[in-house]
């Protein structure tokens, strides 16, 4: 773990290093508050402090105050090192931010035990955040797939169709419906399904760059967005999308199973100044085409409205939702 | 009852317990005081210079890092010496910041043999 010790006194420099170095800390070491905050605000900087109280440029009360007002990071417990001793000068330390505080000259075994208490409470945190941000994922993508859910999904192409609008580049909607999925649940059974739903959404997401995305819309049904694709190539990038199902079976636990999907495709030039509600209600008739035409093809949608590029503002409906 | 503590004049130099602060590193104790005798002249020239103007502000600095140095080397005759020193030019009282500047360079006198002894008798 690294520990930063910021002291202006080379001696006390040299005792804290020696006492922290034999408890396997990694430690810098700086010699004033100004150099401890470019530290302390680094992203992969120190997350253990020891400040001492008096330093040139910025003392330790100060580096404390600084570096609780930066909340977007990672808590860093610090510890206060001072010669100061009355009750209001303590108070005054942990004001400012400071966790703890150590009288000088310490004990090397004190001091290793006030950075004990400071590397649980930073375990503690890093438990915190760790479980905050499985319930973030799980809140945004689907337990099975692991792709984005339909309110992540529709998140991003709200985000995406305000962006595609604003710079005047073109995205493309692919809605896409296993074919006959009802079959393979009933004849295989429903873990099969789900080991078939797994490998479409692999192979969908094989088919993209980092930038497009995918999400499971519901039930069979998957949706991909193309940011910044060319109208004259989605078609294409649809086709390829279609045939990476097709192309060859899935295997699953019961064996084989060939799968197909049909695509509805919408691309930009054609959404002009609609709500998003219509713009999904076009490609999922464009996919019902697709259904009707058989099964494994991709239909383009048709919007009954041309687009009316030169007309701002963006509709309120496709306004960044926050 | 009084603990008999008070009644003994504190050592010049607290050897024993220094060296358990240090977990009886002798290495270690050694480094730090080559690095008080490069630091500790120089920061009293500066005191004394600061003393003489006055120059309120430096001595309380100046004092206040000679009682940190003092007080991690187990000096703590000589650290009480620059602690008043820091509390007299905090309180503003400048008339008295000469003869505090004395008193401290009367126990860093009776200090530095010691530490020059220690220093001599690791080298053989």
């Amino acid at each position: 773990l690294k520990i930063l010790i910021a002291d202006d006194d080379a001696l006390s420099r040299r005792l804290l290093e020696k006492a922290l170095e034999r408890a396997g800390y990694e430690v810098l070491a700086v010699e004033n508050g100004k150099q401890a905050l470019d530290l302390l605000c680094k992203l992969d900087g120190p997350r253990l402090a020891l400040l001492d109280w008096m330093m040139p440029e910025i003392d330790g009360p100060g580096v404390c105050r600084a570096v609780r007002t930066r909340s977007e990071q990672a808590y860093i417990y610090m510890v206060l090192l001072t010669s100061k001793g009355s009750k209001e000068e303590t108070v005054l330390g942990l004001e400012s931010g400071a966790d703890d505080y150590l009288t000088k000259p310490f004990n090397a075994e004190e001091l290793r035990a006030r950075l004990r208490v400071g590397e649980r409470i930073l375990l503690l945190e890093d438990r915190l955040v760790e479980a905050r941000e499985n319930m973030r994922f799980r809140a945004t993508h689907d337990p099975l797939t692991s792709l984005l859910n339909r309110g992540a999904v529709m998140d991003l192409l709200t985000r995406e169709l305000h962006r595609s609008y604003r710079e005047k580049k073109s995205a493309a909607i692919i809605l896409g419906d296993v074919d006959h999925f009802k079959r393979v649940n009933d004849t295989m059974g429903h873990n099969v399904g789900d080991e078939v739903l797994t490998e479409v959404a692999n192979r969908l997401l094989g088919c993209v760059r980092s930038y497009d995305f995918v999400g499971r819309y519901g039930g069979e049904e998957f949706i991909v967005v193309l940011s910044n694709c060319d109208p004259d190539f989605a078609p294409g990038r649809a086709e390829e999308i279609r045939k990476a199902i097709s192309s060859r079976p899935i295997h699953s636990a019961k064996g084989p199973v060939s799968v197909t999907m049909s695509f509805g495709l919408l691309q930009s030039g054609e959404w002009g100044l609609k709500p998003l509600e219509e713009l999904l209600h076009e490609v999922d008739n464009a996919l019902y085409e697709a259904k009707a035409a058989g099964r494994n093809c991709l239909k383009l949608a048709r919007p009954a409205v041309k687009a009316e590029p030169a007309a701002p503002p963006l509709p309120q409906s496709v306004r960044l939702r926050r | 009852m009084k603990n008999p503590k008070h009644l003994q004049p504190q050592p010049v130099w607290n050897h024993a317990e220094l060296l358990e602060r240090v977990d009886n590193d002798q290495e270690l104790l050694r480094d730090l005081l080559n690095i008080f005798k490069e630091d500790f002249p120089r920061t009293m020239r500066s005191l004394e210079s600061a003393v003489a103007v006055p120059d309120l502000k430096s001595t309380t600095r100046l004092s206040h890092m000679l009682k940190g140095m003092l007080s991690s080397l187990g000096g703590m005759r000589a650290a009480a010496a620059a602690s008043r020193l820091e509390e007299l030019a905090s309180a503003g009282e400048a008339a008295s910041l000469k003869d505090a500047f004395v008193a401290l360079q009367r126990e860093a006198a009776s200090l530095l043999p010691e530490f020059n002894a220690y220093m001599a008798e690791v080298h053989h």
